[in-house]
């Protein structure tokens, strides 16, 4: 299949997007949070997946290229935007770690938008960590491949943005 | 170490130790289920499908943006896929009509005939049943009948 991409088959890669729509797409939601734009990210990531076709190194899985480009589109996407709303916000004082999580969240029926809100205001590096493992559920390993970094970085990177992201959650419910 | 702990990214002596640790530490316990919570929040958030027409849109983007034809190529697997379900129509019609056939032949023979004849034929309709009134009313009506 992989050395078929390399041919530029349109074909395979009709297949390739068929079979990963929903999971690039669900991705740039997460990264992006307003639909039109990351359907936007979505659709760049995918042409410039089929321009890159050539590069693709066959020891690495497919999927994780692909959420490569996707991520990396996607904070271009961000970057070039001036639609977005709310900004990247660093933390400057942690919360005690041993309050309580906010049970109300499970109540409202909007936990996905409630991340998203959240998710928005991760630096860019965190973000993408967290969305890759609790959204994609990939694991350490393939979180480095997509950001070509080392599994040790992921660990502390997803560390600190589950910390971060739970006192965002705390402070956006007031 | 907690959050590699939800990740099941402990090794089973280091997973012992923490394990051992929180039973006697509060503030780490309520780190561990802080983590959980938000574990499970991620785990109950909703799903985005892309949406309907995305990958045809992708491709007619490719199209657009680098002159490339793929409808014509990608129409390929589809054509195959319609002529198929067409030549699978054209199957099944032919067996209804080589089935109805034979059905109908073995209508027309004599006795069938007879009773398709009995069951379709106008002939024995009776719009006034003689034991219905209307029937009555015409037994009565008939010449030469008493009055």
């Amino acid at each position: 299949m992989t050395r078929r991409f390399q041919n530029s088959d349109l074909l395979e890669f009709e297949e390739l997007v068929r079979r990963y729509q929903d999971r690039i797409y669900n991705l740039c939601r997460y990264m992006i949070r307003e639909p039109q734009d990351a359907q936007d990210a979505a659709q760049d990531a995918f042409l410039k997946a089929f321009k890159g076709l050539g590069d693709f190194r066959p020891e690495s899985s497919l999927y994780t290229w692909l959420y490569r480009i996707a991520v990396n589109t996607c904070l271009d996407h961000r970057k070039k935007s001036h639609r977005e709303t709310s900004r990247s916000e660093p933390l400057t004082e942690d919360l005690p770690s041993d309050e309580p999580f906010p049970e109300q969240l499970y109540e409202s029926g909007e936990i996905a938008e409630s991340i998203q809100m959240a998710l928005q205001k991760l630096p860019e590096k965190l973000r993408a960590a967290i969305v890759l493992k609790e959204i994609e559920g990939l694991s350490y390993e393939e979180i480095a491949e997509v950001l070509h970094t080392s599994a040790g970085t992921v660990k502390s990177r997803i560390s600190r943005a589950r910390e971060r992201f739970r006192h965002l959650l705390k402070k956006n419910l007031g | 170490m907690i959050s590699r702990h939800m990740d099941n990214e402990l090794s089973p002596d280091e997973k012992k130790d923490l394990d051992s640790h929180i039973r006697s530490c509060a503030s780490c316990k309520v780190e561990l289920e802080n983590g959980r919570a938000i574990h499970q929040m991620f785990a109950s958030a909703r799903r985005f499908p892309a949406p309907y027409g995305f990958a045809t849109r992708v491709l007619a983007n490719l199209e657009k943006k680098e002159g490339l034809r793929p409808r014509r190529l990608i129409s390929i697997r589809p054509f195959f896929l319609r002529a198929a379900q067409v030549a699978l129509a054209l199957v099944v019609m032919t067996i209804g009509i080589l089935s109805g056939n034979l059905i109908l032949e073995e209508r027309t023979n004599p006795v069938g005939q007879t009773a398709v004849q009995e069951t379709f034929s106008l002939e024995l309709f009776q719009a006034m049943p003689p034991d219905s009134i209307g029937g009555i009313y015409n037994t009565l009506m008939r010449p030469g009948h008493e009055r």
